[in-house]
């Protein structure tokens, strides 16, 4: 009898380091084949929830669409359903992934070019390269766990290609993502960060075109910060950030006194106006020496800029004036029944020109505004004239009328006297 | 000359015209006290024969579809010579029309007309009214303009609260369930067709009526009558009728120069309704009366009752010549001498009032 | 010979019927001269709504652009590189302003915020969120009609 335990053991050891010493089947499957592995089998079973969450996810998360297994990132053998040969670290397997060892994981594959080629033509595989540049990348350098990481935005499991709507990283979704730890006032004061950015930028123009209008084009964290090099702009590239977009502006910012002077003042550029994060929507009356105005933070009463400033803003409101006055007449006439047709295309070439003169603010020069409202207010006198000669014709009409209620009139005298002739 | 009386001649060979030239020559208006009201009638006449002119002339441009009715307008106005002119012209007669029909319908009904053997001609007087009243809020949506939109669906809401038959009469008059395209369809269908072709049957029979029983003359006159000479038809009377005929297109000349009619907005039935929405001043009393009225009485919905209440009255109106006993023996009984000026006292006192603003 | 009191009377009578019958004949051409006017048809023989004549295909050589009126309002008529003729509205779908073809890029251009649209009309850069509406070319000849789409 020992002799069959002793052959049963020395099998059974032979099996099992045979099993253990034979190399785990790839994780990587077939790019686009879902896998199925053991790993999702078992713990979908689990009843700790915290075991089980990832395995209900599966189904949905991208890597293991593409055919890449939960081996693939946390090692051990997807094959087996022996949880001691799954989970066995002769097998590779690493358990739950620390912190600082996230980035390079992912990077393992997805800085990799050749392997990404498997799975998308035009994938970008620089983020490892730009995560190390980044805020979080650097200070996780230094040994800071508290910062994001891949998995903080991207997610752990169910990770979603950033272009599905559900993902944390889907356009309208960043902020939030970003929100989890830059929302927290208490956690960014460590950093020397105010932490009202996220509430500042939820008042911007920007988070409403995003968020109410479903612009997906509209800016938010990443549009300025970047992705995953995310830094703050230097004060040197705040125009080069914001001009991506706002191109008209940023060149005619650059054609400005503003340029030079905000650089040797270490002055961000638009920001300094505009805001950064809380951007609203610019009104004509901040132009300006007063109170709630902006030219006085940097300009004093009687220079240049303040007299400059004093000139755009009269220039602004004479011709904003003129376009509300003008419209109100074209359309009081236009509801009495004249044609006001040419009135209306002059309206429509005064609001652009209008439009360009609130453009042209940034190049700081009062002749190039004024250029832009003498031709909207050119355009606004034209329409001005189409609407009075309606109105001059509708006087007309009435003399006219006047001059055959005078031939009635005359008439029914005569009728009259005929009667009364008549019937003497 | 010469060819006249030829031409006079071949057209009397051949449908003997002579009696007719008889009639017409020998036909009088009597002369009295209130021989001026005799003219209101054939003022109403004037203003239908302009509303029949102005209206086929805007017919030649005007496009009935929600997508065009409004543009053909703001074309005939803005584009077309004298549009503006045709356009204002029978907005404002359409008004001056109802206002002239009233003054006739009052006038009739204070000097007793209305008596044996007169019934059929108030009648069909009375139907004549409600046609003028059917083509006033018929023609009122044509144009599609905000205000007229928002008008026709708060009257046409009204008819909703007929009992049995609301619903049916609702769908029938807006052609659907909501005031849409399909209302102003069938809107233009009544007022170019179906209205005209029903006023021309009966002012047939109201004029031929007329002439048939000639004028009459109100209890308490017949002396004065007697003893003023009274005009001949021909050409007294109708160069007489000229001059009132003349006063009326002056007046429509005045108005059309001082208070031209507004194109407005083009109506969007997605809007809300503008502040202080309000139908035509004809209906301004009932639309008056109506509001005072509370939201439930004794159980009833208070403007079914409304309702109810100027129905009722209206068939009173109607039957007048049958329930005013007296008036068929030529003394008209003075209760209903009484009502009518009360109804004229009410209906002038809310319309003005309305208009005044009083009841905001 | 007349009696000397009948004189003055016919002259007058005959003065009177001659100044009744001139004004009556006033008053009703007073009236009929609109009518006249009114029933015949205008220049623009519709309101421009829906179809205007939008330009001379002679007059719009490829690779060059054209704004026209819509009643009031702008469209651009487009004649591509390749001879291809295209019309859009020419109001900009960001800010209303109008837009214009820029023969260098090729793309209809915005000045008042550089938005771009490629020569389908479809919003490509900057700021505007949609494309622009396309219309229907109709060429007849030498002129070329366009239409609103319903």
């Amino acid at each position: 009898m020992t002799d069959r335990v002793l052959t049963a053991t020395v099998v059974l050891t032979l099996a099992t380091a045979a099993a253990l010493a034979a190399p785990s089947p790839s994780p990587i499957g077939t790019p686009g084949k879902h896998t199925e592995d053991s790993c999702v089998g078992c713990h979908s079973k689990l009843d700790d929830s915290r075991l089980r969450a990832p395995a209900e996810v599966a189904k949905s998360d991208i890597h293991l669409t593409q055919g890449v297994s939960c081996a693939g990132c946390h090692g051990g053998d997807p094959s087996s359903d022996d949880s001691s040969v799954a989970m066995s670290p002769a097998r590779g397997f690493t358990g739950k992934i620390g912190v600082r060892t996230i980035p390079e994981m992912c990077g393992s594959c997805h800085s990799n070019a050749a392997f990404m080629l498997r799975y998308s033509p035009n994938i970008p595989t620089d983020q490892l390269a730009q995560y190390r540049t980044s805020k979080h990348g650097q200070a996780l350098a230094k040994g800071d766990t508290n910062v994001a990481v891949c998995t903080s935005c991207h997610g752990t499991h169910g990770i979603l290609p950033p272009s599905d709507a559900r993902s944390p990283v889907y356009p309208t979704r960043i902020v939030e993502t970003c929100g989890r730890c830059h929302g927290n006032a208490a956690l960014m004061s460590r950093y020397g960060i105010k932490g009202d950015e996220v509430s500042e930028y939820k008042r911007s123009v920007h988070y409403a075109a995003l968020v109410a209008k479903n612009d997906l084009s509209a800016p938010t964290c990443k549009s300025c910060h970047g992705a995953h090099g995310a830094t703050p702009p230097g004060i040197s590239s705040v125009s080069n950030v914001c001009g991506t977009c706002h191109l008209s502006q940023r060149e005619r910012f650059d054609q400005s006194p503003h340029k030079d002077a905000f650089a040797a003042l270490q002055q961000p550029a638009c920001e300094s106006c505009h805001s950064n994060h809380a951007i609203l929507h610019p009104q004509d009356s901040w132009i300006g020496m007063g109170d709630k105005q902006i030219c006085g933070s940097c300009h004093s009463a009687g220079d240049v800029g303040a007299t400059a400033a004093a000139s755009i803003a009269s220039a602004l409101a004479k011709a904003s004036s003129a376009e509300v006055t003008t419209l109100a007449r074209v359309q009081r006439v236009e509801r009495s029944g004249m044609l006001m047709d040419e009135a209306t295309v002059k309206l429509e070439e005064a609001h652009q020109a209008f439009v360009m003169a609130q453009l042209e603010i940034h190049t700081a020069s009062v002749g190039r505004v004024e250029s832009q409202t003498k031709a909207a207010l050119g355009a606004l006198t034209a329409a001005d004239k189409s609407a009075a000669g309606a109105e001059a014709e509708i006087r007309y009409r009435r003399s006219g009328l006047f001059v055959s209620l005078a031939v009635i009139a005359l008439a029914m005298v005569l009728l009259i006297l005929k009667i009364r002739a008549m019937e003497r | 000359m010469r060819m006249l009386e030829e031409f006079w001649q071949a057209l009397d060979e051949r449908f003997d015209l002579a009696p007719l030239v008889e009639f017409a020559t020998h036909k009088e208006v009597p002369r009295h006290r209130h021989s001026w009201a005799y003219y209101f009638g054939g003022l109403t006449l004037f203003f239908f024969l302009v509303q029949i002119t102005t209206g086929i002339l805007l017919l030649l441009y005007y496009r009935p579809t929600s997508e065009a009715a409004f543009e053909s307008v703001q074309f005939i106005v803005t584009r077309v010579p004298f549009g503006w002119l045709v356009r204002s012209v029978h907005s404002w007669s359409a008004n001056l029309m109802i206002l002239s029909a009233f003054a006739h319908m009052f006038s009739v009904y204070f000097l007793g007309s209305y008596a044996k053997p007169r019934e059929l001609t108030w009648w069909s007087g009375f139907a004549l009214l409600g046609l003028a009243v059917g083509f006033g809020f018929s023609g009122y949506l044509l144009p599609w303009n905000e205000l007229s939109f928002f008008a026709t669906r708060i009257g046409t809401d009204m008819v909703s609260k007929v009992p049995f038959a609301g619903a049916w009469l609702l769908k029938f008059l807006r052609g659907g369930e909501d005031v849409t395209g399909a209302t102003l369809t069938r809107f233009f269908g009544f007022h170019v067709a179906v209205l005209p072709m029903i006023t021309a049957a009966l002012l047939g029979l109201h004029l031929a009526l007329i002439q048939r029983q000639g004028m009459h003359v109100p209890e308490g006159l017949e002396e004065e009558a007697k003893t003023r000479k009274p005009i001949p038809f021909v050409p007294n009377f109708m160069l007489r009728e000229s001059v009132v005929w003349l006063l009326g297109l002056a007046a429509l000349a005045a108005l059309a120069a001082f208070f031209p009619w507004e194109l407005g907005v083009k109506a969007d039935p997605f809007a809300s309704a503008p502040a202080g929405i309000h139908p035509e001043w004809y209906f301004l009393f009932m639309f008056e009366t109506l509001k005072l009225i509370p939201a439930h009485v004794l159980g009833i919905e208070g403007e079914l009752l409304g309702l109810g209440v100027f129905g009722l009255g209206g068939l009173v109106w109607f039957l007048v010549p049958v329930l005013d006993r007296g008036s068929r023996k030529g003394h008209r009984t003075r209760a209903f001498l009484v009502l009518g000026w009360l109804l004229l006292a009410y209906i002038v006192s809310f319309t003005l009032a309305s208009l005044a603003g009083v009841f905001k | 010979m007349p009696a000397a009191h009948e004189g003055p009377a016919i002259s007058r009578r005959g003065v009177l019927n001659w100044l009744l019958g001139t004004s009556l004949g006033a008053t009703l051409l007073a009236a009929l001269y609109p009518v006249f006017r009114f029933v015949i048809p205008p220049e623009v023989a519709e309101a421009p709504v829906n179809r205007v004549l939008a330009g001379k295909l002679s007059e719009l050589p490829p690779n060059s652009g054209k704004i026209f009126r819509f009643g009031s309002k702008p469209g651009i008529l487009v004649r591509t590189a390749s001879g291809d003729v295209r019309a859009f509205s020419a109001v900009c779908t960001h800010l209303n302003c109008t837009v214009q073809y820029r023969p260098d890029f090729q793309e209809i251009w915005c000045a008042c915020h550089n938005g771009h649209y490629d020569l389908q009309g479809k919003n490509i850069a900057g700021p505007p969120p949609r494309p622009l509406d396309a219309y229907k070319v109709d060429i007849a000849g030498d002129d070329v009609y366009v239409t609103k789409r319903a």
